[in-house]
């Protein structure tokens, strides 16, 4: 490697654990396919709320993916994260021996947004229920916004830079940006991504005040971003890790480069202020394109964020069509979470995920439940539509104020 | 009142750690760390608080930091024995 190669990061590996997929094949597929698989909660100790809809994980048994020791500790959102790190690993091939060969050269970072509400929700009810001296000693740490990050270091010993991004959703992408610049600096792999849980009793009635949210009641109607139906967003619970490395060293080891992260920047303008987001998603998505070096119109597919509520959905196709032009009225705009719910920090990074494969199969997935559009957008809607893949923008916004975008690259040989 | 036996700490170390080690081998393994058994420091302070609740008594501060199942046994039989 000459002194003077710049270090790119390139994605090597992808692991998912989402509403409709509980590994990468199978979230694909029913990404491809459009399917919707929003419900009615059937989390016991629900019923009793007004948020009747959401993307549940129903087809993950923890004690399947992890060791018991680490389960008794941790919350269902670090029981997501460390099963979704096993996938990326395994999809990197990165096992056991190569970490400990070099275990200071891998480094994990996560991005969450509701920490660990089901176990916090489990150990305040021995606190309320029967005293403090019935408060197990892990819920000092289980739901903690860092636990994902931490767990993963310490079951698979990698002991490079780990940190945790807590901005909001779209911290998602910021995770992901945080592990490309990591590896640019030197660490070799990052395992990167979020996965959330936020459909415990305890954290649903933290969201009620959330005027964003849906309470419609039919899985169907519940979350249809771009239309005038349009009433809010649906949660969701679940997400995906990534393995970030230098693009040289994984073509050396010969690991496949799925896609490269080639730029992204991050604004903020407020909780709730949608007509803001307008001009914040304008300048991080011209960041993310001045990073990448990409023009507007190299942008093959966009990633909406897709929030459900008419102003937002208004000021994020405005600051499409500002920034990429007349070629963001042709660009096709896509929003797949409306299948699966909105996982928090974890939305942009499925999203992420389904950039990637929507690259690698010349396919962009639907937007599940959304037929009749209100604004000047080109949405995929119905089927997935066949396209040459080269440039993903990804669009990421947080009920309190932070925008994102991140543009991937495919990641075949130039 | 009656003493913690091999049998109840093997117990103990599943519900609170998540540990499970056979009291056969939790025996061959006496003077092992707790470390290397996979129980870390809170896991242990989860041991004592549960047999604290169950025996109504307190244990003293050195329980959660013993090292071996040896040390731990000795200790908080000797307490239990001394409070009978």
């Amino acid at each position: 490697m000459s002194a003077f190669h710049r270090r790119r990061a390139a994605v090597t590996g992808i692991g998912v654990v989402a509403p409709n997929g509980t590994n990468t094949d199978t979230f694909w597929k029913s990404t491809r396919e459009g399917m919707s698989v929003l419900d009615r909660i059937t989390r016991e100790g629900c019923d009793h709320l007004p948020l009747r809809v959401a993307g549940e994980v129903r087809a993950f048994e923890p004690s399947a993916a992890v060791e018991e020791r680490f389960l008794v500790q941790t919350d269902r959102f670090t029981h997501f994260g460390m099963a979704a790190a096993d996938l990326a690993l395994e999809e990197a091939r990165i096992g056991r021996d190569t970490v400990a060969q070099s275990p200071f050269s891998l480094g994990v970072v996560t991005a969450a947004g509701s920490g660990g509400g089901e176990f916090g929700q489990r150990e305040l009810q021995q606190l309320w229920g029967k005293g403090s001296r019935f408060v197990g000693p892990y819920q000092s740490i289980a739901w903690f916004y860092a636990a994902s990050t931490g767990q993963i270091s310490i079951r698979r010993g990698l002991k490079g830079p780990c940190s945790v991004v807590a901005a909001d959703e779209a911290g998602g992408l910021d995770a992901l940006a945080h592990a490309a610049r990591a590896v640019e600096r030197g660490t070799d792999v990052m395992v990167a991504g979020s996965t959330e849980a936020p459909l415990a009793p305890y954290s649903m009635v933290c969201q009620l005040g959330y005027e964003e949210l849906s309470t419609s009641d039919d899985p169907a109607r519940a979350y249809r971003p771009f239309t005038t139906g349009a009433c809010g967003f649906v949660p969701a619970e679940g997400g995906a890790m990534f393995v970030v490395e230098d693009e040289a060293a994984a073509r050396e080891r010969g690991a496949q480069v799925r896609a490269t992260v080639a730029g992204h920047a991050s604004t903020f303008t407020g909780a709730s202020r949608w007509e803001l987001s307008r001009e914040g998603l304008v300048q991080a998505i011209r960041g993310a394109l001045d990073e990448a070096g990409c023009a507007p119109e190299e942008i093959d597919v966009v990633f909406a964020d897709a929030l459900g509520v008419p102003e937002a959905d208004r000021a994020e196709a405005l600051a499409i069509a500002d920034v990429l032009g007349a070629h963001g009225r042709r660009v096709p705009v896509t929003a797949p979470k409306t299948g699966t719910g909105r996982g928090y920090c974890a939305a942009p990074v499925l999203d992420a995920a389904a950039a990637v494969l929507a690259m690698e199969h010349g396919l962009i997935p639907p937007t599940p439940n959304v037929f009749d559009i209100c604004h000047d957008l080109d949405l995929v809607t119905t089927r997935a539509r066949a396209a040459d893949l080269r440039t993903a923008l990804i669009l990421s916004r947080g009920l309190m104020g932070s925008n994102s975008a991140l543009v991937l690259r495919h990641g075949a040989a130039e | 009142m009656s003493r913690i036996t091999l049998e109840e700490l093997s117990e103990l170390m599943k519900k609170a750690a998540g540990v499970t080690v056979a009291p056969q081998e939790l025996q061959q393994r006496y003077d092992s760390g707790f470390d290397s058994l996979g129980i870390d420091s809170l896991g242990l302070l989860g041991i004592v608080g549960e047999l604290e609740n169950r025996h109504g008594t307190q244990m003293p501060p050195d329980a959660e930091r013993c090292k071996t199942p040896r040390q731990f046994l000795d200790l908080v039989n000797s307490t239990l024995m001394a409070g009978a």
